[in-house]
């Protein structure tokens, strides 16, 4: 793949975003409108204990070539959920798609839990305002834990090919500790879902789609799937189980797999041809990408250095020619 | 039109209490509490499944086990064995089970026994979330592996969270699971309490299930009233659902606890609510006379018993009741 790097896009310092979030602009995804592009991003607010945080969902309307921000989001695009359900403390990421007139959003709920810091489940919400504002379709999840994946599911990506949904998302396998005295870290896969009518799904519960690169514990998250050049393109973020927050070496990367029939993946994450520059804004840390029509252009979102905590690059993408 | 509102109330005959589990030794599992009782028949006992508890751990916390304990065939009162090990271990790091099997339901399937149990762990906003696990003996129902490592029946769009208390049953082929789903955490004396409602789910396997997405049994006590054990039987031509309810505050007096209601149905999604046929209800001084709750109603050698739960919701045990009408229900 060719890539021309545009930088860091989108600052979330630079806007005043609803909910009081001042720091992070994470998970990128894309809606296209007639004259522009509106992106989708999770941003974050702090608790009143000032040491954790909650996530919400938040956009940027940007120009077709993502080069300036046209608005952000004036209010809340999705109101908390009720105590107790499986997005009480948050949101993140959401995947948003146009359906019947409507614009849907997967969302990934996350609920706090004692022994380890958090479950997540997929929630579906619905917005008849063009994606300003978005309802629940109800309390609970539309995705969550099944026999051979018993927690963190989440991350949805869908589109609809071949005359069905299809849905890749993450699905937790395990928790385990570095040592005694650390907190459990998680190890997650990427599954592949279908559904009749984007609501009920059919999952093949515990089926891992891509192979590890980093070994059985490498942490898979994050898939998007884009259609051009006659063939599918999906890209992903991987990284260690420990030591990802603070040591480079260990921390995401983007990989990458290619698909004729969204069945069978070839992983070749150097075949994507991503690069850094050392000191740049993404040079540490690359995650959360997702992929994107912008004007018939594809397109690369992603973030940087401390999971999206300073916001959103892009980057166009083109095949080399044979 | 049915002319069921006028038939007869039940008339149970109470046998007294038949397993304290205070009087077990040597189990530091098994402590306190004999929970929600499924009964397994075998040719020389009744095996009757129970959750307990160990003591709480420092922070006053408490972790569920589920095991049974062996009733002598002939005389249902006398204890024959009581089970060495639970049935099941608690689940891995963050689980749905990692703290809690509470409560089990029982069915031999094949040539082995299936169970479906409620696996526990525990949430920072509310205390708890439930979902419900299915797991296989090939030992008779000694003991049991799970199917996996996550939940058969997790919380959903319209059942968010709080799914509990299975019991399976399988009727002309199809399996069917009648439980309980959270609709609501209500906050009382500061203290967040679920709200949840007796709901259904049917399969073709067990293993796949499809949620009718309704409530089965209206409220009568008000409107945040919670059921629990929805324990169904087939008898003289249609089917019949015992289960318990309460007040949602102050649940743990005489006045607000637990009762067992009554309601029957032609085909398992229409219910009819009528309490007043029920036949059974808390005694005036002993261990069932503060609440009565979790019945089981199960048949052998001609005789309908009921087991179900006294004052503390089972923490001293769990009784009989031998049903003395009805002789048209001895027969399968």
């Amino acid at each position: 793949m060719i890539i021309r790097k545009l930088g860091k896009v989108f600052d979330p310092a630079d806007h005043t975003l609803p909910d009081n979030c001042r720091e992070f602009a994470q998970s990128p995804q894309a809606l296209e409108f007639e004259d522009f592009t509106r992106v989708y991003f999770c941003t974050r607010s702090v608790d009143p204990d000032g040491k954790t945080f909650r996530s919400h969902v938040s956009f940027a309307d940007m120009e077709k070539d993502f080069s300036s921000v046209r608005r952000v989001a004036p209010k809340t695009v999705l109101p908390a959920g009720d105590l107790g359900t499986f997005d009480e403390h948050g949101v993140f990421p959401i995947n948003v798609i146009r359906n019947e007139g409507q614009v849907w959003g997967y969302t990934c709920g996350w609920n706090r839990r004692v022994s380890v810091a958090v479950d997540t489940a997929v929630g579906l919400v619905v917005s008849d305002d063009d994606g300003e504002t978005f309802r629940r379709i109800g309390p609970g999840p539309i995705l969550g834990p099944s026999l051979h994946e018993p927690f963190l599911v989440g991350d949805a990506f869908v589109i609809r090919a071949m005359g069905v949904f299809h849905m890749w998302y993450m699905f937790g396998q395990r928790w385990k500790r570095e040592n005694d005295t650390s907190q459990p870290d998680r190890v997650y896969k990427i599954g592949h879902a279908v559904s009749q009518d984007g609501i009920g799904w059919t999952k093949e519960d515990g089926v891992q789609i891509l192979p590890d690169r980093l070994g059985s514990d490498e942490c898979q998250a994050l898939p998007s799937v884009l259609h051009f050049g006659e063939r599918y393109h999906m890209v992903f973020c991987y990284r260690d189980v420990h030591g990802f927050r603070t040591d480079p070496g260990k921390g995401y990367r983007i990989g990458y797999a290619q698909s004729d029939d969204l069945v069978t993946w070839n992983r070749d994450d150097a075949a994507l041809g991503f690069e850094t520059e050392p000191g740049a804004w993404d040079a540490e840390m690359q995650c959360y990408p997702h992929l994107t029509l912008s004007s018939g252009e594809p397109y690369l979102l992603y973030n940087g250095n401390a999971f999206g905590r300073y916001g959103f690059g892009a980057a166009k993408l083109s095949l080399p020619e044979c | 039109m049915s002319n069921n509102g006028t038939k007869p109330p039940f008339l149970w005959e109470k046998l007294g209490k038949v397993f304290d589990p205070s009087r077990v030794t040597g189990r530091d599992w098994l402590r306190e509490f004999a929970q929600a009782p499924a009964t397994l028949i075998f040719d020389d006992f009744v095996r009757v499944y129970f959750s307990c508890r160990p003591p709480a751990d420092a922070t006053g916390q408490y972790v569920s086990y589920s095991a049974f304990v062996d009733l002598d065939r002939k005389d249902l009162t006398q204890v024959l064995r009581v089970a060495e090990h639970p049935i099941l271990p608690l689940g891995e790091l963050g689980t749905f089970d990692e703290f809690g099997t509470y409560p089990v339901s029982i069915i031999r399937h094949e040539d082995k026994v299936r169970a479906y149990y409620a696996g526990w762990t525990r949430c920072v906003s509310v205390p708890f979330n439930v979902a419900i696990g299915c797991a296989e003996s090939t030992d008779d129902g000694a003991t049991f592996q799970k199917l996996g490592s996550g939940p058969v029946v997790p919380y959903s769009l319209d059942e968010p969270f709080v799914m509990s208390g299975p019991k399976i049953r399988r009727f002309d082929g199809t399996w069917y699971l009648f439980y309980i789903a959270g609709k609501s955490w209500k906050i009382v004396k500061g203290r967040p309490e679920p709200v949840y409602r007796i709901r259904m789910a049917s399969s073709r396997d067990g293993i796949t299930w499809s949620k009718l997405g309704k409530d089965l049994i209206n409220t009568v006590v008000e409107d945040d009233e919670a059921q629990a054990s929805p324990d169904v039987f087939w008898a003289d031509g249609q089917y019949h659902m015992f289960f318990c309810y309460r007040y949602s505050e102050d649940y743990r007096s005489h006045a607000n606890g637990y009762r067992i209601g009554y309601a029957y149905s032609d085909n398992l999604q229409d219910w009819t609510r009528v309490d007043d046929r029920v036949g059974i209800t808390v005694s005036p001084t002993g261990w069932d006379s503060e609440m009565i709750s979790y019945p089981h109603v199960f048949r052998v050698d001609g005789q309908v018993y009921m087991a179900y739960l006294g004052n503390g919701v089972g923490r001293e045990g769990f009784g009989l009741a031998r049903l003395a009408s009805h002789p048209e229900w001895a027969a399968p």
